[in-house]
């Protein structure tokens, strides 16, 4: 086993949703496309539930980003989701920028449930991003 | 009957205890009706609980099965006869059906058992064990399997010299030498044909070497080195215990063979050969898997996508019928065949060949019905006789067909098969009422 | 606070324990706090591990339990009710994804995955030591069922449904009903004709009271949830009567006929797939309802065919009918795969069609084989046109469509028996005839079919001059390699995608698969549910399938329907926002986000407070991150539960 000393692994809260995008995680795993690991999963029913004092607790606790893997259009509760998801971001961006913290460590999309292939390539970038900027 | 006591009455008798037979068992449960499981082996589970992973998703096949097993065993319309087989099914005037359970014993008490396997290992007795196909020990008494249900244990009655020490070792009291055979009239509004299929015994194609060579094996004999349950926990060849490096696939092994009597395709041993092609590559990263086939049948939702992964990962595929398989003095196998594409008969040298069986009918089917009044198709499998539009409905009225009974299929098939028997059958009885 | 919780660390035979350490998972997490028992399992979801676990509930008197394994999609359920028989709240349980999320999504990194992991199952622990016990609630729901398409697929869900006792709606968008099959003539193997398979469950669906068939018919909106769906159907005006047979004068038909003759509009038949023509006025051959249809696309209004049949009316509206449902069965079948301008010559070259347009062909022509005047003595047939779209062929279907192999070799035999003399060429990529269906590729092969493979990255050429087509291939088979054929016709043997243009998936939210199909969730454990409840698959909607496999499909969805909505109730998850009166001084952005209107204000001794309807609430979330003062939360999803299973993640 290689372990890498030193740098600190990047850590990625994920807020997934029970029936649209916790689906297109477990098919990542299914087709074994590799993410990284250091990426945690929280799975909600409604990515326009999530709020932003449970994103902002992430970051206190250590989370160097959140992605949030919203229903988008997929949403089974409503036209509307898209739209709230990104409202809640761009809320939770405000509070970051308060605290001092980089408002482009929080990023959303709309993960459908067999977009397996976009999550893993956001996830990368979420952490490609973070690994530049820390 | 001799001397009959009581009879049983169910809404539907389900005869098989595989896939199909839970499915149609647990749907027809699952509407309110009261169902009997009958199933000749000592558990039910079928053959895919046998299974390692399962195509094209690879689950585990007792991921999929033992969940099942577990909710068609403590369903309270479902009553399961295991060691037991049914006969003499007829129509009465009055368009029930008749037949005769017939209960095999196990001289182990089911209800007293626990399965714990003191008996197992008191027992002097070590014979082939039947569910690791050949390839390991048993002893005569014995629990079948790990995941085997119900979990209890039971005597192997031709092999025991009954000495008694399973009776002396058990804690419960549970072993019975005195159990005979039980018979039981049941009467049922329908019945579930899902008797399953035989696998293609190849020991019959002498050019093949089966049972000659050592290194030759069946696909279900590497199935179950495959699987975590397995004997070796690793995957050897029999001969000398060598890990096998290069190993070839002769698909269409009892398929697509007239001289053998079988015509058709069976549907399964191209997909499953290739998940076995993945799971080997997987287990021995630096070993080279050969498929040789005629032609490649990924036809289901995601199977093509799966070939094409097979593929990538490095499978080779060579289009050739297998002529001969002869052996070397080192246990390695020449294969003999003809490359389809370069138009030659070619050689190949192997250190494992593994023959890719297909399935057969199960003869034991028309064998439950008095006269055997139903109807098999030419190749020996239940007839259907509404294909289009109820293809589970066979000859005699109130009678259906689930899962490769009525000829092979994969189990996604399989399931939606059930599905249809317990619809149709649901339908038919709702119907009358 | 849960304080005797036990924890299952599944090794799924071998699928998490080949990358996922289960020993050290166990010992990082069995000191955790409240945990009093930590166990491996080789499969946990086996009937003997599952008594293991009701005992180990009764005897440690546990009161919160973890299992590690697979995706709580496949057996949260399973272990869900063997807490419940060990007389544990369902809701003290929780499922640790370590499969899909842990150990085969990091299987290139071991000891990653095995820290993923542990962090997994730390996190499960400490929000099963806050769960609460909830109690699912029952509801009343409708013993109806929505059936969306009258193929055979849905056509079959409707009897079988309407035989077990639930009321059906059975809405077709086409103003005849058998989708595709109608357009068939001899089916494989029974030798029965699509016409007479429709005409038989037409007849059944007829004389079964409880099935309500409504034709022209799309749905256009639906909201509530399983057990209660709200369904707006709209039905396009059919432009003639009732259908009221009583009263039918004798010469109705006659003069339809003569109006059919009359009407001046005419637009490319799409029954027999542009092959022929039809007026805007029409009636399909074989069509049922047997009463003609008004293309109202196509229809200029200019009366010709009023004049001679009073019976029809251009005036006819467009009704919307609101109907409830307790599930809703999505049978919207398939379309041919429509080859691009010049996909092997079509639409550039004059005789090459499809494979759909030849089985109409073969039923219009009449006794001798023509296409466009030549009589047709050799045919091509191209396979896997627009499937397995993969190297040197363009395009996004990668699956293979399962029927057109049987289907077309089954075609050319028809063809060949019919009008005798024909050459048939297949150019295949290996003959996929599964199954007993080898009988019909062996029996083509004993009247003289010609069997060509191409390479994989090699396809057939076809290409046309002076009148002349000629098909090239490099066929593996051969030793000379390069073969040509100069066929009368060219048949592409197209296969089967999504239905184009269709709403019903976006109406209903049922996502679909990689291959654009509606996806079940699992091929094995649930074949004809969606992630959905209450939305069902039938047919080909769900992915290619022939016309048993179909049938197998529409039994399956209408059993596994009426198991769900016979019972007259429906249990609904507990899930459902909370309101802190406390803290609450209405503003009414929570009121203002729910899409279900399940908040209300109402007034209290000092204020006014949201308050949540139970009966309407369906736990999505959305009114809590709107609170100002934070005084919402979601049973189950508590602010607590959330940020303690951040903190265990985070240690």
């Amino acid at each position: 086993m290689t372990e890498e000393k030193g740098k600190k692994k990047i850590s990625i809260l994920v807020f997934s949703t029970e029936k649209i995008s916790d689906p297109a995680i477990d098919l990542a795993g299914l087709l074994k496309q590799h993410y990284p690991p250091e990426v945690d999963n929280i799975s909600v029913p409604c990515s326009s539930g999530i709020k932003p004092v449970w994103i902002m607790h992430a970051f206190e606790r250590g989370f160097d980003g959140v992605f949030i893997a919203a229903d988008g259009t997929d949403c089974p509760f409503g036209e509307t989701c898209s739209e709230k998801t990104a409202e809640i971001v761009s809320r939770t961006h405000e509070l970051m920028k308060e605290k001092g913290i980089d408002p482009a460590k929080l990023r959303m999309a709309a993960i459908c449930s067999v977009c397996s292939q976009a999550f893993v390539k956001l996830v990368k970038d979420l952490a490609d991003y973070l690994d530049e900027t820390s | 009957m001799t001397g009959q006591t009581d009879k049983l009455e169910y809404d539907v008798v389900v005869v098989g205890g595989g896939i199909a037979g839970q499915e149609s068992a647990l749907n027809m449960a699952d509407s309110g009706l009261k169902v009997l499981l009958v199933e000749k082996d000592l558990s039910i589970g079928g053959k895919m609980i046998h299974l390692s992973k399962v195509f094209p998703t690879l689950d585990c096949g007792a991921c999929i099965t033992t969940p099942k097993v577990s909710e068609t065993a403590r369903h309270p319309n479902i009553t399961i006869a295991t060691n037991s087989e049914i006969g003499d099914i007829e129509r009465l005037p009055d368009g029930s059906l008749r037949g005769v359970l017939i209960k095999h014993p196990r001289y182990v008490i089911e209800k007293d058992c626990t399965g714990g396997g003191d008996c197992e290992e008191a027992c002097p007795v070590i014979v082939e064990d039947q569910f690791q196909y050949g390839m390991v020990g048993r002893k005569a008494a014995y629990v079948p399997f790990s995941i085997a249900n119900p979990r209890v244990a039971t005597i192997d009655i031709e092999n025991c010299i009954l000495c008694g020490a399973c009776e002396r070792a058990c804690p419960a009291d549970a072993i019975d030498f005195t159990q005979k055979i039980e018979k039981r009239e049941v009467i049922a509004k329908a019945v579930i044909v899902a008797t399953g299929f035989r696998l293609f015994d190849p020991s019959i194609i002498e050019n093949y070497g089966l049972g000659r060579f050592r290194n030759v094996v069946t696909s279900m004999q590497m199935e179950r080195q495959l699987v975590p349950t397995r004997p070796y926990n690793n995957v050897l060849r029999p001969k000398d215990g060598k890990v096998p490096d290069n190993i070839a696939y002769v698909l269409c092994t009892g398929s697509r063979d007239i001289t053998l009597g079988n015509p058709i395709c069976s549907q399964v041993c191209c997909m499953y050969s290739m998940k076995q092609g993945q799971l080997l590559l997987g287990a021995l990263p630096m070993a080279d898997v050969t498929i040789y086939y005629i032609n490649i049948r990924a036809f289901g939702k995601g199977f093509e996508e799966f070939y094409q992964g097979t593929r990538d990962m490095g499978v080779e595929f060579v289009k050739a019928k297998v002529g001969t398989i002869e052996e070397k003095e080192d246990g390695d196998l020449i294969l003999r065949y003809e490359d389809a594409q370069e138009g030659e008969v070619k050689e190949a040298e192997h250190d494992l060949v593994v023959l890719s069986v297909g399935m057969l009918s199960n003869p034991e089917a028309p064998m439950m019905f008095k006269g055997g009044a139903l109807e098999l198709d030419e190749f020996g499998y239940v007839r259907q006789v509404d294909m289009l539009s109820n293809p589970a409905s066979t000859n005699i009225e109130g009678v259906f067909v689930a899962g490769t009974a009525s000829g092979p299929m994969d189990i996604p098939d399989s399931i939606a098969s059930a599905g249809a028997a317990s619809a149709e059958a649901l339908s038919f009885i709702k119907r009358k009422a | 606070m849960k304080s005797r919780i036990g924890v299952y660390i599944c090794e799924c035979g071998s699928n998490i324990s080949d990358y996922v350490d289960v020993e050290k998972v166990k010992a990082a997490v069995e000191q955790e706090e409240g945990v009093v028992l930590a166990k491996i399992t080789m499969f946990a979801c086996a009937d003997s591990t599952q008594q293991e676990i009701v005992q180990d509930i009764q005897e440690e008197k546990l009161d919160g339990m973890v299992v590690a394994s697979c995706s709580p999609k496949l057996h949260l359920g399973t272990f869900r009710s063997v807490a419940e028989r060990a007389g544990l709240n369902r809701y003290n349980y929780v499922q640790s994804n370590i499969r899909e999320q842990a150990s085969w999504a990091h299987s290139d990194k071991p000891a990653e995955a095995t820290e993923k992991a542990i962090r997994n199952v730390k996190a499960a622990i400490a929000r099963t030591r806050l769960s609460v016990a909830m109690t699912p609630s029952m509801i009343p729901s409708e013993n109806t069922a929505l059936v969306v398409g009258a193929g055979i697929a849905g056509m079959r869900v409707a009897i079988d449904l309407a035989d077990t006792g639930s009321k059906v709606y059975l809405v077709e968008k086409d103003h005849f009903v058998g989708g595709r099959t109608a357009q068939w003539g001899e089916l494989f193997p029974t030798g029965q004709t699509g016409t007479e398979v429709i005409e038989d469950l037409y007849r059944e669906v007829g004389k079964r009271e409880n099935i309500n068939l409504y034709t022209g018919c799309e749905v256009v909106s639906k909201s509530g949830s399983m057990g209660n769906f709200e369904v707006q159907l709209r039905i396009d005006p059919r432009g003639i009567g009732s259908g009221d047979s009583t009263a039918v004068p004798a010469d109705f038909e006659k003069r339809l006929t003569h109006a059919i003759d009359a009407c001046p509009v005419v637009v490319a038949d799409s029954f027999d797939f542009g092959l022929t023509e039809r007026k805007a006025l029409y009636l399909n051959p074989g069509g049922l309802p047997g009463l003609p249809a008004i293309d109202r696309a196509a229809c200029t209004r200019c009366g010709e065919c009023v004049k001679i049949c009073p019976e029809i009316d251009l005036d006819q509206k467009e009704e919307l009918l609101d109907i409830k449902a307790g599930s809703v069965i999505i049978a919207s079948g398939f379309d041919p795969y429509e080859p691009k301008e010049g996909e092997f010559g079509y639409r550039q070259i004059d005789n090459v069609i499809t494979m759909q347009q030849f089985r109409r062909l073969i039923e219009i022509c009449g006794e001798r084989l023509t296409f466009g005047g030549k009589e047709i003595k050799s045919i091509a047939w191209i396979f896997c046109v627009g499937s397995r779209q993969t190297g040197a062929l363009e395009g996004d279907n990668k699956y293979c469509a399962r029927y057109c192999c049987t289907s077309a070799i089954h075609s050319a035999v028809v063809a060949k028996k019919r009008f005798g003399d024909i050459q048939n060429y297949h150019f295949t990529r290996g003959v996929r005839t599964y199954g007993k269906y080898e009988t019909i590729y062996e029996e083509s092969s004993s009247l003289g079919d010609i069997y060509l493979q191409s390479f994989e990255d090699d396809p057939p050429v076809i290409s046309s001059e002076n009148g002349t087509t000629t098909v090239k291939i490099n066929d593996i088979l051969t030793e000379e390699k390069e073969l040509e054929v100069e066929p009368d016709l060219v048949v592409l043997v197209t296969g089967m995608v999504p239905r184009a243009g269709s709403t019903i998936g976006s109406i209903m939210k049922a996502p679909a698969g990689l291959d654009g199909f509606f996806n079940e969730v699992h091929p094995k454990l649930k074949p004809v549910e969606t992630v959905i409840d209450g939305i069902f698959l039938a047919g080909t909607s769900q992915g290619p399938k022939n016309i048993t496999e179909t049938a197998m499909s529409a039994h399956s969805s209408a059993i596994k329907t009426h198991t769900l909505i016979s019972k007259g109730e429906i249990e609904l998850e507990p899930t459902m926002a909370i309101v802190d009166r406390t803290i609450c001084e209405w503003c009414g952005k929570c009121s203002e986000a729910c899409p279900f209107d399940a908040i209300d204000e109402v007034k209290e001794d000092t204020k006014s407070v949201a308050v949540v309807n139970e009966a309407a609430c369906k736990g999505c979330g959305m009114c809590l991150p709107v609170c100002p003062v934070n005084a919402v939360q979601l049973k189950g999803f508590m602010d607590s539960e959330i940020e303690a299973m951040i903190d265990a993640m985070s240690e």
